[in-house]
């Protein structure tokens, strides 16, 4: 069954075409990894999707329209005053918030948890930003360059998190330079394509 | 607002004029300063971490969380402010029997003018305040006549039911609305 359909979506900025004529469908439980250069709207696309940028043309369908969504683009929504833990009570409600913690250890971050967050390393901040993802129960996932700044370990826990979550019918949109190791189509932007 | 409240009398020969008469200027010009920079950031912040993003992947559009940090704004800053103020009418001259109505003047006052400035702010997230400035002061002109016009009540001791009860439909209507105008605004800058 088909949870996002995108019909002719095309996109232009400042007389430029990024890409146009683009047409696909994401089943759930399927993963989809947009790949291209830099500046050939990878992350517009993604934005498109969900519904923050409107295209130039064409549409995004979704299969239902209360779509639960979990997304991470390159800002990471944390803010930089307060604590990881407080950081994760503003972000999840009191039944969330265990699970968001545990993440929190798994991923090696409480030993921090009482240190600002501006204080974190780039790596660190990145990892507090994907507790959003972990601890969410979404239909879709959207990555923007997710392993970007992650240790090994956390690349590969990443990894795996995204392969459980394919199994269990979420679905999936990420953009990446490091190739994924999981198994989804892929769409290439090349900057003003048909495909 | 209190460093303009009390270097204003330091800064002229208070024995040349009459403070009750012309005071109140000063606390209208110092509500209009602070309603500014109160807002000034209103939105920014989540703007540029990312958080509005979010928000509007949960909500659809920012009406809630607009209308929320108004209020919040108004309640930890306006009226305090509108409180501060009241007591510096007092101490120039208004009896203390007025400092309520001054009060209830300068609070649905700054109500009006942080949605007016919000507007503002929101406007010019990325842009620079002085465009934010420009935008909200044809709004918030007519906010001050209004205010003026509540002073003169208490003043003159006429017609202040009118005015509040004016004052308090303009700021309902506004708090209304504003958030509305405000959520499709920041919508366009997410795009």
């Amino acid at each position: 069954m088909q949870l996002v359909t995108a019909n002719n979506l095309g996109y232009s900025i400042n007389e430029k075409r990024l890409f146009h004529n683009l047409t696909f469908s994401l089943n759930y439980g399927s993963g989809l990894h947009i790949k291209g250069g830099n500046g050939s709207g990878k992350s517009t696309l993604l934005r498109i999707i969900l519904g923050l940028t409107s295209p130039s043309k064409g549409s995004v369908e979704y299969c239902k329209p209360n779509l639960q969504v979990s997304y991470l683009g390159h800002k990471n929504a944390i803010k930089h005053y307060l604590t990881p833990i407080q950081n994760l009570e503003l972000i999840f409600g009191s039944s969330a918030l265990q699970n968001a913690m545990k993440w929190m250890n798994t991923l090696g971050l409480n030993n921090v948890q009482d240190e600002l967050t501006a204080n974190l390393s780039f790596g660190q901040q990145k990892k507090l930003a994907l507790i959003r993802i972990f601890a969410s129960e979404s239909d879709l996932i959207v990555l923007d360059e997710p392993f970007v700044g992650l240790d090994n370990a956390s690349r590969d826990l990443l990894n795996e998190f995204l392969q459980k979550k394919l199994a269990s019918d979420t679905s999936l949109i990420l953009t990446s330079h490091i190739e994924p190791n999981i198994l989804c189509s892929e769409l290439v932007l090349s900057g003003d394509t048909d495909d | 607002m209190i460093l303009v409240l009390i270097a204003f009398p330091l800064s002229i020969d208070i024995s040349q004029y009459d403070l009750n008469k012309f005071y109140f200027s000063v606390i209208v010009v110092s509500l209009l300063m602070i309603s500014f920079l109160a807002t000034e950031s209103i939105f920014s912040e989540d703007y540029e971490d990312g958080s509005l993003e979010q928000i509007h992947l949960e909500e659809k559009d920012f009406y809630k969380i607009t209308l929320a940090k108004i209020l919040v704004h108004v309640f930890f800053i306006g009226i305090p402010m509108a409180l501060i103020g009241s007591i510096f009418s007092f101490a120039n001259g208004v009896s203390f029997a007025e400092v309520p109505k001054i009060f209830v003047t300068l609070s649905i006052s700054t109500l009006i003018l942080f949605n007016v400035f919000a507007f503002g702010s929101a406007l010019s997230i990325n842009k620079g305040s002085m465009l934010g400035v420009v935008a909200s002061l044809p709004l918030a002109l007519p906010a001050i006549v209004l205010l003026g016009r509540g002073v003169r009540s208490v003043q003159y001791g006429q017609g202040f039911f009118e005015v509040s009860v004016l004052m308090a439909g303009v700021a309902l209507i506004v708090t209304a609305l504003m958030p509305i105008i405000i959520s499709a605004t920041l919508k366009t800058h997410l795009e």
